[in-house]
């Protein structure tokens, strides 16, 4: 019983996981940018909902597209802005993003200020799966994941942009030589990660915290599945979500539930020090 | 004899010695010219950061080694300060010491497996080592006071105008070490290993040796103004550790400029201050640190008062010969 609990609970954790993950690999992937505000992305996606849904009525799924665009346009100006003329100092676009994560974070604390709040369900009912009782809302977030990544995946892989955005990230300077427009291609993938990681908050609100500083743990576990999962490489960093999303559930189940934050960063910091690369990079991003 | 008086000289001469000078003069003199406890209340919190940030700054600032988990030797320095002055009842200004000492051995434990790490990686690993210890101390709440924190510490001197200057010597010790480390073989070759590890490496220049006496150092302080603060409030809990002060640290340096000492220094006491005089309308002091952040990093990258120092000029000897 337990185990099933585990098998359900761990993939709609590790689904969460692999939309915000994604979204992080696929921008350093392609831009070479550690976008510590991917969290922030993922925090305003939630909040976007929360205020058209619950304070305007404005119906949840037009809310949560409401969402998505606000922090795709949101993304598409940071790098535009921003991003683009740090791009070159690593330490700089790391403390930048983060800082811009912290000042949403306080702009959000002094608009709605410190309380959490609850995002409203697609679906309210719960639902019987393989004899394990879970809501409605959890099965769908899992559902949409595993859709938004397939076709993230097939984006990639079969479409003429998707060509122009793996060539891009082999090689900038050669990409820009076969004409494709490098400095839109960085800002494709920004929007799309983007809304992916707004997707993630808007879905999520009706069962997880949605907080201001919601951000910053995801945004730490992202950084830590993409490293784990080796820089750069998608399929490594889906199968590190699952990896943390199972270990996560599994040790809120067996052991305690105060260590669940403890282990991931735990094994982040074991891996780090002995294999850099992730499971599955070739070679070091740096 | 010849060699100190000339040594002493050219540092004199040079605009970061003597700004400091200046500066520490007159900090020495502000409980001479007011009596408004509040206002020394702040400065001894800026003392506290004028700490934190230079000791960050000697290690990431010079080597280039970003430490994003800087409060795990804070925080070491501030719980071993609780442990020893609660259980074993050792007294407070031993204790400034003895946890400078914890945090070097902390600094020593977590450079080891951090030392082949560059950029990214070795942000998250320190990152994720600080968060671990914040973690631990929710986990082990039974003897680390949890959320609570540790009550009851000693405090280190008679009154808060004794802890201004315990503070603002602490400040002047830790500041004139760390710059004469920072002009020192010691700060050249991190500054080398800044531009280019390899290329100081293949100049037999054991790097690995340099960064790990780097960490002993940054942590070394560190630790010490986690004890003073900890003695100094009276209480240590777990935001001593916590990911945000880290953060702040960094944004210090960032906005003071990396590698100058002087900068984090300076910069401590500008945002502290300033802070402070935003507080009548709200907690605004992220907000603030963070926006500035952005500004200076897109419009003056080396911060602000590497710019100031480099304006000013140069005393009492040839300016050809004293260029580098």
């Amino acid at each position: 019983m337990v185990a099933l609990e585990i098998l359900i609970y761990g993939a709609v954790l590790s689904g969460i996981y692999a939309l915000l993950a994604v979204g992080f690999a696929l921008i350093f992937g392609v831009a070479r940018v550690i976008n510590l505000t991917h969290g922030a992305f993922y925090m305003l996606g939630a909040y976007t909902t929360y205020a058209l849904s619950v304070l305007l009525n404005v119906p949840l799924i037009l809310s949560i597209l409401g969402g998505m665009a606000f922090v795709f346009i949101l993304a598409l100006c940071l790098d535009r802005f921003i991003i683009e003329r740090i791009r070159t100092t690593m330490i700089n676009v790391l403390i930048t993003t983060l800082a811009l994560s912290l000042f949403a974070d306080q702009v959000i604390l002094q608009i709605f200020g410190p309380d959490n709040r609850n995002i409203p369900a697609v679906i309210s009912d719960r639902v019987t799966l393989l004899g394990v009782d879970i809501a409605g809302q959890r099965l769908l977030s899992l559902i949409i994941s595993v859709a938004v990544i397939a076709t993230l995946w097939l984006i990639i892989t079969r479409t003429r942009m998707g060509n122009a955005l793996l060539a891009t990230a082999q090689d900038p300077e050669a990409a820009q030589l076969m004409g494709i427009n490098t400095g839109r291609m960085f800002m494709i993938t920004m929007g799309i990660a983007a809304m992916m990681a707004a997707l993630a908050g808007g879905i999520v609100g009706s069962f997880l915290t949605v907080a201001p500083e919601m951000g910053m743990l995801p945004i730490i576990k992202a950084f830590s599945i993409v490293i784990l999962g080796g820089l750069g490489s998608l399929g490594g960093s889906i199968i590190a979500a699952l990896l943390i999303g199972y270990l996560e559930t599994s040790v809120a189940y067996l052991i305690s539930f105060n260590a669940t934050e403890l282990v991931p960063l735990v094994i982040i910091f074991v891996t780090l020090t002995f294999r850099p690369a992730g499971i599955f990079g070739k070679r070091r991003g740096f | 004899m010849k060699l100190v008086t000339h040594t002493w000289r050219t540092l004199i001469s040079r605009p970061p010695f003597y700004v400091m000078a200046i500066f520490f003069l007159f900090m020495l003199l502000v409980p001479v010219m007011t009596n408004d406890l509040y206002l020394i209340g702040v400065l001894v919190l800026a003392n506290v950061y004028a700490i934190f940030a230079s000791s960050w700054d000697i290690l990431s600032g010079y080597s280039g080694k970003e430490n994003f988990g800087h409060t795990l030797f804070i925080g070491a320095g501030a719980y071993g300060a609780a442990y020893l002055n609660l259980y074993l009842g050792v007294p407070p200004m031993l204790n400034l010491v003895l946890c400078g000492l914890i945090g070097a051995v902390f600094g020593i434990l977590i450079g080891i497996p951090c030392l082949p790490l560059v950029g990214p990686y070795l942000a998250l690993a320190t990152m994720a080592a600080a968060s671990i210890a914040e973690r631990l101390t929710m986990i082990f709440s039974k003897y680390t006071g949890g959320e609570e924190g540790l009550y009851g510490l000693e405090p280190i001197t008679a009154g808060p105008v004794g802890d201004y200057y315990l503070s603002l010597i602490l400040v002047i010790i830790t500041t004139v070490i760390l710059m004469a480390i920072g002009y020192s073989k010691q700060g050249l070759i991190l500054r080398s290993i800044k531009e280019d590890e390899t290329a100081s490496e293949a100049a037999g220049i054991n790097t690995t040796r340099y960064k790990l006496v780097a960490f002993a150092i940054s942590a070394f302080f560190a630790g010490m103004g986690g004890a003073f603060y900890a003695h100094y409030q009276m209480y240590t809990g777990p935001s001593s550790l916590s990911i945000i002060m880290a953060i702040t640290i960094i944004i210090i340096c960032m906005i003071g400029g990396m590698g100058t000492i002087v900068g984090p220094v300076l910069a401590a006491y500008m945002l502290t201050v300033s802070n402070e005089f935003l507080r009548s309308i709200g907690d605004f002091r992220l907000l603030v640190y963070t926006g500035l952040l952005v500004v200076i990093v897109l419009f003056l990258p080396r911060g602000v008062f590497t710019v100031i120092l480099e304006r000013l000029p140069r005393f009492g000897q040839n300016r050809e010969a004293s260029k580098p």
